[in-house]
């Protein structure tokens, strides 16, 4: 093909470039422009960064890696300047190399979970989320503020809706309802373990209603009216669809209004959805309120039936047995619950109280020291990641 | 039709595609290539190889080879873009994505590239990307390729609308439809921007089909000037959707200027289904400041301003009528700010331009006109480059 021949001659031409080159480099020294040194290179390389040369940036610092693959910096400098470019397969590479490097690891997992959230590696990118979030969530605000969304997306993925909410939260109250943004609260809202990449295109509106009705309900100062705008929209078209009337009742709870509009939400969401856990226990709790211990009972005992994992569901047991003077079962339940939350001040002050019931002194001292202990340091005002930190980290689940 | 390539083109029409875009780069290659220190031959025989299993559409042979040449060479521009096209050809978009993106930060000046790592990105649904590339490519500009410029027009119009700037997508496909049949491409994409609905084309419910496909018949006419047209679809809209947010507000803007009356009451209505409607308000804060009933303007601008505090439209309106009821100072405040939060909109600087002449403030008059014209011309060089 015609169009190919210029190309041929260019290559031919390469092909006895390399001996003439090398003869010029053997010749006349002064003529070589390539740095030799590793000293040279790495100063070349940061003239490069400093001035935006990012491709040759690029080479020299591959270039100064091939001398010291040992070089932190430049593998840190190479990944971060393949990530401006989008290019991150090669970003993660350097930045998997970086890591044995360096003693400061936090900024590096963030980056390096973000280019396995890009290649599709997501459980890695998971696992390297919440090692940046162990070593405390180091990173400028605008990296933070791309690692919490894209982690929050993730846990998503995973089933974690409420952590994820909380991660996105903050986020909304900065940055008002983006799409980006109204989209993840829409998912995890839905409880969906979807990520935006993947959700099915006939549910794409009632994500964007309820990812709306979300992000307005929180707003600083939120936005109730329009919250219920969106949300009254969602149940105009998806009236049917399961996971609509478990977020309208969820909504009616945050918004603190008459609980009954909650409760009939819940109600409905189980008549479409019969293993709805989260609807069963918040069902569960408003007939515990209302001393309707039977219905209350039964829904707590399903719950556990479909989940039995589940912490809250056994805390609930527990307390309808303390609510019926059953000490014993009660005791049962909730140190199950313990077992499977055990950093809930709630679970360790009902089981203070069953203890006590059963007259076993020291160990309801020792939990009600305990629920005091966490109450104490869930009250404590704190950010969103420091309070997620135990919420997210895997060892703790 | 326009359409997406994926969708809407042959394999044939690709490869024919292939080729000229490769017309469009190989010079540049040609000349790029020698920059780099030479490598073995075996590069070399593998390039040559690929491009003649290419060549004779073998194309699954000349992927495989230009992979084992970039292996050899990682960033050889010619290798990275003949096998990025040859993915997106064969619907592989996540590796063609990967191979553009690395061509495009050795290239960065080739408009086609951003063309295709754009389509790429929308085929794997990475919506604020693709929207940021396939803008890219616009402005770059990809040569005389209609197929790809349409389908990189429309693909933009789209996402528009999908990342919610619904009045920018209906420019778009305003652009469009001035050469072209009202077809139910457009007509689904019109649709969607009219009825300010976040979605793609295949994310329409079923159940609104029908509304989206007579708002877009409605718009689609009015961008071709064909009001009676216009009229009819969106009454029918009107009457068979009633209850739909999105729809009065629709019939309203349009009647806003032929009959003010009827558009006001359109937009009445619409706000009594959507509450926060903020373009709403503010169409009718517009209105009200061109009939002088200034106090109804800044009522309507205020409640829009307070549902949406960093609005620059809602300054826009707000400055506009308190600068038509007389109020200059707090009026040229509000298109400050509106400036600030949108300094590239021509209607602020044309606005601050009257203003600041009305109050003897010259040199800053002077400032602002001088700012408008090279605004517009920047529109004007952006538009032709497009074009």
């Amino acid at each position: 093909m015609v169009l190919q021949r210029p190309s041929r001659v260019y290559f031919s031409v390469m092909a006895v470039l390399p001996s003439f080159v090398l003869f010029l480099l053997l010749v006349i020294p002064a003529f070589a422009k390539e740095p030799i040194t590793f000293e040279e290179i790495s100063e070349q390389a940061a003239r490069a960064v400093a001035q935006d040369r990012s491709n040759d940036a690029i080479r020299l610092f591959r270039a100064g890696l091939k001398l010291h693959p040992g070089w932190a910096e430049g593998w840190w400098s190479l990944g971060t300047l393949f990530y401006d470019q989008d290019r991150f397969s090669d970003a993660a590479a350097a930045f998997r190399r970086f890591l044995p490097l360096t003693p400061k690891r936090g900024p590096a997992y963030a980056f390096l979970a973000l280019c396995e959230y890009e290649t599709r590696d997501l459980d890695q990118s998971l696992r390297h989320f919440r090692a940046w979030a162990s070593s405390g969530w180091p990173g400028t605000r605008e990296t933070i503020d791309v690692a919490v969304f894209h982690f929050a997306l993730l846990l998503t993925r995973e089933g974690k809706f409420v952590e994820a909410l909380y991660l996105l939260t903050p986020e909304v109250v900065k940055m008002g309802n983006t799409p980006a943004l109204t989209e993840a609260m829409g998912l995890a809202s839905l409880r969906m373990r979807n990520l935006p990449e993947d959700c099915p295109p006939e549910r794409r509106e009632m994500v964007w209603l309820a990812g709306q009705a979300a992000a307005y309900a929180e707003h600083f100062p939120p936005d109730y009216a329009r919250a219920d705008e969106y949300a009254d929209r969602l149940l105009v078209h998806y009236d049917t669809q399961p996971e609509v009337h478990f977020f309208r009742g969820t909504l009616f709870n945050f918004e603190k209004k008459n609980s009954a509009e909650a409760e009939r939400e819940f109600r409905k969401e189980l008549g479409i959805s019969p293993d709805h856990v989260p609807a069963m226990l918040e069902l569960a709790a408003i007939d515990l309120g209302d001393d309707n211990l039977e219905e209350a009972s039964t829904l707590a005992k399903r719950a556990i039936q479909v989940d039995p994992q589940n912490a809250e569901a056994h805390h609930i047991m527990g307390r309808v047995w303390l609510a019926k003077d059953q000490p014993e079962p009660a005791a049962a339940e909730l140190e199950t619950a313990k077992r499977l939350a055990p950093t809930s001040s709630n679970v360790r002050s009902h089981l203070a109280i069953a203890y006590g019931k059963l007259g076993r002194v020291q160990e309801a001292k020792a939990e009600a020291a305990l629920a005091i202990s966490l109450k104490k340091k869930e009250d404590v005002p704190t950010t969103p990641q420091e309070k997620l930190k135990l919420a997210t980290e895997p060892e703790q689940r | 039709m326009i359409g997406l390539p994926q969708q809407r083109k042959t394999l044939c029409r690709r490869m024919s595609l292939l080729v000229k875009m490769a017309f469009l780069v190989l010079t540049m290659l040609a000349t790029s290539e020698a920059g780099h220190a030479t490598t073995p031959q075996s590069f070399q025989q593998l390039s040559a190889a690929a491009d003649r299993a290419r060549e004779r559409s073998r194309d699954d042979d000349a992927i495989q080879l230009y992979r084992q040449a970039l292996a050899l060479r990682p960033e050889s521009a010619e290798c990275l873009w003949y096998l990025g096209l040859l993915l997106y050809a064969k619907n592989q978009f996540f590796p063609a994505r990967d191979a553009l993106r690395t061509f495009v930060a050795l290239r960065p000046e080739t408009g086609a590239a951003w063309a295709f790592l754009g389509l790429s990105e929308f085929q794997v649904r990475e919506y604020a990307r693709a929207l940021d590339h396939l803008r890219r490519a616009m402005a770059t500009g990809m040569g005389d390729d209609e197929d790809l410029k349409q389908s990189v027009f429309y693909s933009v119009s789209i996402l528009l609308s999908r990342l919610e700037q619904y009045d920018d997508s209906i420019g778009m496909l305003g652009a469009i439809v001035n050469t072209k049949q009202c077809d139910d491409v457009i007509i689904e994409a019109d649709g969607l921007a009219g009825l300010r609905m976040p979605l793609l084309p295949s994310e329409i419910p079923q159940d609104r089909n029908e509304l989206v496909r007579l708002a877009g018949k409605g718009v689609c006419a009015a961008q071709q000037g064909r009001v009676d047209d216009a009229l009819k679809s969106f009454t029918t809209m009107r009457d068979s959707f009633p209850k739909e947010p999105g729809v009065h507000f629709l019939v309203g803007s349009f009647l806003m200027n032929t009959r003010p009356e009827e558009g006001i009451a359109e937009m009445k209505r619409e706000l009594e289904i959507s509450a926060s409607h903020v373009p709403a308000r503010n169409r009718l804060a517009e209105q009200y400041t061109k009939s002088g009933q200034y106090e109804d303007a800044l009522k309507s601008a205020r409640e829009a301003e307070k549902l949406e505090p960093k609005n620059f439209s809602v300054n826009i309106t707000l400055g506009e009528a308190l600068l038509a009821k007389g109020d200059t100072a707090e009026g040229i405040k509000e298109l400050e700010t509106a400036r600030e939060r949108a300094p590239e909109n021509t209607r602020i600087r044309w606005d601050l331009a009257r203003a600041y002449t009305a109050i003897g403030r010259t040199e800053d008059a002077k400032r602002e006109k001088q700012e408008l014209e090279r605004l517009q011309q920047q529109n004007n060089f952006t538009d032709a480059k497009q074009e």
